[in-house]
């Protein structure tokens, strides 16, 4: 048996560096560190038609979400609306560019590089058209996995609604439900997306170019 | 070896045994989440006018309001993510730090389910950030009422993303180094007892068979 051969078959832990041989799984199961109890890997059902049907309905609701108004302000006859472009412009002309860009970075870009790169991999998996070019959308959307906040934003919503409700008149915009919806498609995708299928895949055609 | 660099086989990733110098940038960027926490908590997060008066409210102020007008769930809320979550980030960060030079052998288990807690809650004190810019961003009524963002929301966003950066420089692996050395050097006392024993020869046999 080659080197390469025993390494395939083993893992390493990332937390505590615990070394275990990989099981075969089937779908549905986690392969669980057996010295800290960390998740190695697991199987998901159905990966590739799933993830690809998640991140295409994220996909076409993106822009409704992004441009279209969240909530909408009514007091003594003076109107406003805002929605998640508007509140960052708000920002930029207020002085604070800092919070801007974070705000973008945090609630625009991040989701949006996740959810195309998992449109862009499973749609590449689907066809079979595997290229070492993936790894770089693969390893920006693992990543950035910590770094998308966009729950974190719908709550900071849903707070703001509950402080605006007794100053003023409050609407909710078609912005809104975009954005639920946006969110729910941006969690399952991190629930059906198999990344250690993707690597597995990756790995071959990588074999072969440095080979 | 630890500073050696390797190539990944998988994503030809350039990494090192464990990560790069990782105790020196936590502790770098764990102080500096320190020093931004008190301007964050000085300058106003928010400007509140009506009709001509402004208002300005820290984030404390803000939660005390919040308890004036009787909404105890969102002041609980907005306390726990601004203050005692950051706060709770960097006090843990320290201790998990001090964990690793200390060469404590007991409950690495622990620890490990310490620092998954802290690197799952690391977002969470974007929500106070997210809470004032959707407010400016509505209340924009010109005379009547209007809020704007203040300073403080500048150096609180700074201090989140230091205690972000600090958490994921933290490589976990570092806590279980000395449990691993300690096995290591009870099984290396346990082999030179078998092999010095009076019937030396016979052990050493027994040892290299089984």
């Amino acid at each position: 048996m080659e080197y390469k051969d025993i390494i395939d078959q083993c893992v390493a832990c990332e937390e505590c560096d615990g070394f275990a041989i990989k099981p075969t799984l089937s779908e549905g199961q986690i392969a669980k560190c057996n010295q800290c109890g960390a998740t190695l890997f697991d199987r998901k059902v159905d990966p590739i038609n799933r993830t690809l049907a998640i991140s295409l309905a994220g996909l076409i609701v993106l822009f409704p979400a992004i441009f279209l108004p969240v909530i909408g302000v009514d007091t003594l006859g003076v109107f406003n609306e805002v929605s998640l472009i508007s509140s960052i412009v708000m920002m930029i002309e207020e002085g604070s560019y800092l919070v801007a860009v974070c705000v973008f970075v945090f609630a625009i870009a991040v989701p949006v590089v996740r959810l195309f790169s998992a449109f862009y991999l499973s749609l590449c998996l689907k066809v079979n058209y595997i290229k070492p070019s993936l790894l770089v959308f693969f390893r920006s959307y693992h990543q950035l996995d910590s770094w998308a906040m966009l729950h974190i934003f719908l709550l900071g919503i849903i707070v703001s609604m509950y402080k605006l409700v007794e100053m003023t008149n409050m609407t909710v915009g078609l912005g809104m439900y975009a954005l639920v919806f946006l969110l729910l498609c941006s969690t399952l995708i991190s629930i059906t997306l198999d990344q250690d299928l993707i690597w597995g895949s990756l790995e071959s055609v990588v074999d072969q170019k440095n080979s | 070896m630890v500073d050696e660099c390797q190539k990944c086989s998988r994503c030809n990733h350039r990494f090192y045994l464990r990560k790069y110098r990782s105790i020196e940038y936590t502790f770098a960027w764990t102080i500096a989440a320190m020093v931004m926490f008190i301007p964050a908590n000085i300058y106003p997060m928010m400007v509140f006018y009506q009709l001509g008066n402004a208002n300005e409210s820290t984030i404390l102020e803000g939660i005390a309001a919040f308890i004036e007008s009787g909404t105890y769930p969102l002041a609980i809320i907005i306390f726990v993510a601004s203050f005692i979550v950051p706060l709770g980030k960097i006090l843990v960060l320290f201790i998990l730090m001090a964990k690793t030079q200390s060469n404590d052998r007991r409950r690495p288990i622990l620890q490990t389910k310490l620092y998954r807690l802290i690197d799952s809650l690391g977002a969470w004190s974007m929500l106070d950030v997210f809470v004032v810019v959707v407010l400016a961003g509505v209340v924009n009524l010109g005379f009547i009422t209007s809020i704007e963002a203040g300073l403080g929301i500048t150096y609180f966003t700074l201090m989140v993303i230091c205690t972000m950066l600090a958490t994921v420089s933290f490589d976990p692996r570092l806590l279980w180094d000395s449990v691993l050395n300690e096995k290591k050097d009870a099984k290396n006392s346990v082999e030179q007892a078998l092999l010095l024993d009076s019937n030396g020869k016979e052990n050493k046999e027994q040892f290299n068979n089984g």
